[in-house]
């Protein structure tokens, strides 16, 4: 009697992978058939022989590489004079409000730099640079803070455990090389938690945001939400709502605009949004599947699987039901794309 | 190629530490896993040093900036696994210097063993002839295999490294076996081992 032959079962039949009935059908087809047998003895012989590989040790210069990257200081990896930034007095505001409070007993940990000028400040005080200057602020060892024109930054906690900013209003760009959530910048509406990377943050006077990433991860935190932005993404935040749905500049201007209308209540923005959404959009999408209502998650999730094949090992339900753990492993691969 | 991979998963304690900082610790789970990665990047990139070392350190460099996402939903090596494979394809892909895959070695390129007295230089042969005919493979299969070969990996562990199903990594690997054997078909009247 004719069976099919059972080529693409042979390597996990040789590898002990089979289930025990499907192992009882290849043996059986097996014994009758000279081909498999033959594609059975291909793979023995090559499996035998890759087994032959040696360990190889990685040399120890790989370590120093990876240690002098650590080291680096991103002062050294993106240097710029600061002379070159400087075009007016320097407006460098100190010992505002709280910061008395903190400023007798505290260290002065922080360095500021301006216009040339290198000075200590304590947690607690303030930067506030003028329309035309720019100051920088070194973050321990870990990277430094760019802060653009007419901005007002507050100096926080700062040491092993940890840095921490506050602005207040203006634009801040963030260039960190540290493990994941040493370094924070709260705004008025949400923390942009550092996950090892390079931002720009900017803050108007109504405290809506803006993060634009530009290399690495960061996750914007507020009242329970968060938005995870890769680079090359971006978020809004919004008085009221903390950070809005991420999407990548290069996404088409009407998916962007339909995930800010969204964000500010036009439900019906989801049409355009899943409409236009390309591979690298699930980004979009999967912060859209906590977003929206119960019976719209199942468009979104289905449009999502229509982009990238279903990961293995996360069900339908459990997404659909917002289960942490099965939105983590669908993060997880669809992060391979973003 | 088992000794590679007997080294036990790395403790929660050593990752938390790890994420708060500690050089130390990153340095533990450097040496813990180093040779894993850089293992695999040497044999797909055809014994190129350079290569596997570029990778290695991307791949720990990384590692240290996305430790926040790792959350523990799969083992930890598999994760590893799976920058490193994705290194080494980036890597190809950037570079373009991966001719090998795209240029299938030829068995008449291959060394062939030939009657010798030096079982070393038997066992380098041989070994050079493995390693060519891995480095012939299309990038997808090449992964497959040495994950498979090189660190033991199940193929669950395998079909979340390589981003795809169990059934598609039976298929990588059926593909992967086929064309190796056809490529070392001259080795096979007398196998080593």
């Amino acid at each position: 009697m004719f069976t099919r032959h059972v080529s693409e079962r042979l390597s996990r039949y040789c590898d002990g992978d089979l289930a025990p009935a499907d192992t009882v059908v290849v043996e059986a087809h097996l014994a009758k058939c000279r081909r498999c047998r033959g594609e059975l003895e291909e793979i023995r012989f090559a499996a035998r022989l890759v087994r032959q590989l040696a360990v190889v040790p990685a040399p120890a210069a790989v370590w120093h590489g990876i240690d002098g990257a650590l080291d680096e200081t991103p002062a050294a990896r993106w240097q710029v004079p600061v002379v070159k930034w400087a075009c007016a007095a320097v407006l460098l505001l100190a010992a505002i409000g709280a910061a008395t409070y903190w400023w007798s007993g505290a260290e002065a940990a922080w360095e500021v730099a301006t216009n040339g000028t290198n000075r200590r400040l304590a947690a607690g005080q303030w930067v506030e640079t003028g329309p035309d200057v720019r100051a920088r602020i070194s973050v321990g060892e870990i990277g430094t803070v760019d802060v653009e024109p007419s901005s007002r930054v507050r100096l926080g906690e700062s040491g092993s455990s940890g840095y921490r900013l506050a602005l207040a209003r203006g634009t801040i760009s963030a260039q960190i090389v540290a493990p994941p959530r040493l370094f924070i910048v709260d705004t008025p509406v949400g923390s942009v938690v550092d996950l090892g990377c390079a931002y720009t943050m900017t803050v108007d006077d109504d405290g809506r945001g803006v993060l634009r990433m530009t290399e690495g991860w960061t996750a914007l935190e507020w009242k329970g939400r968060e938005s995870l932005v890769p680079a090359g993404a971006m978020c809004r935040t919004r008085p009221g709502s903390g950070p809005g749905m991420p999407y990548f500049e290069d996404a088409t201007d009407t998916l962007k605009a339909a995930a800010d209308a969204f964000d500010t209540g036009e439900l019906s923005a989801i049409d355009i949004i899943l409409r236009d959404a390309r591979v690298r959009d699930t980004l979009t999408l999967w912060h859209l599947l906590s977003r929206v209502a119960p019976g719209q998650r199942a468009r979104v999730y289905d449009r999502i699987l229509e982009l990238v094949p279903p990961p293995p090992n996360v069900s339908r339900e459990a997404v659909l039901a917002l289960d942490a753990d099965a939105l983590g492993r669908l993060r997880e691969e669809l992060a391979w794309h973003w | 190629m088992g000794q590679v991979g007997t080294a036990g998963e790395i403790g929660p304690e050593i990752l938390d530490a790890c994420r708060r900082g500690d050089r130390d610790a990153f340095r533990a789970l450097y040496d813990a896993y180093k040779d894993r990665v850089y293992s695999i990047a040497f044999y797909f990139f055809h014994g190129d040093r350079d290569a596997a070392s570029e990778v290695t350190q991307q791949v720990f460099l990384k590692l240290m900036r996305e430790l926040g996402r790792f959350r523990g939903d799969s083992a930890f090596s598999t994760w590893l696994h799976r920058l490193t494979v994705n290194a080494c394809v980036d890597r190809a892909r950037r570079r373009r210097t991966d001719t090998e895959a795209t240029d299938p070695v030829s068995l008449d390129a291959m060394p062939r063993r030939g009657p010798s007295h030096e079982d070393a230089f038997a066992e380098r042969e041989l070994a050079d002839a493995v390693r060519a005919a891995i480095a012939g493979l299309p990038a997808k299969l090449r992964a497959a295999i040495l994950l498979r070969y090189l660190d033991e990996l199940s193929y669950s562990e395998m079909a979340t490294a390589l981003n795809c199903s169990i059934g598609t990594v039976a298929s990588r690997l059926s593909r992967g076996h086929r064309l190796l054997a056809r490529r070392l078909a001259p080795l096979r009247a007398t196998p080593k081992g």
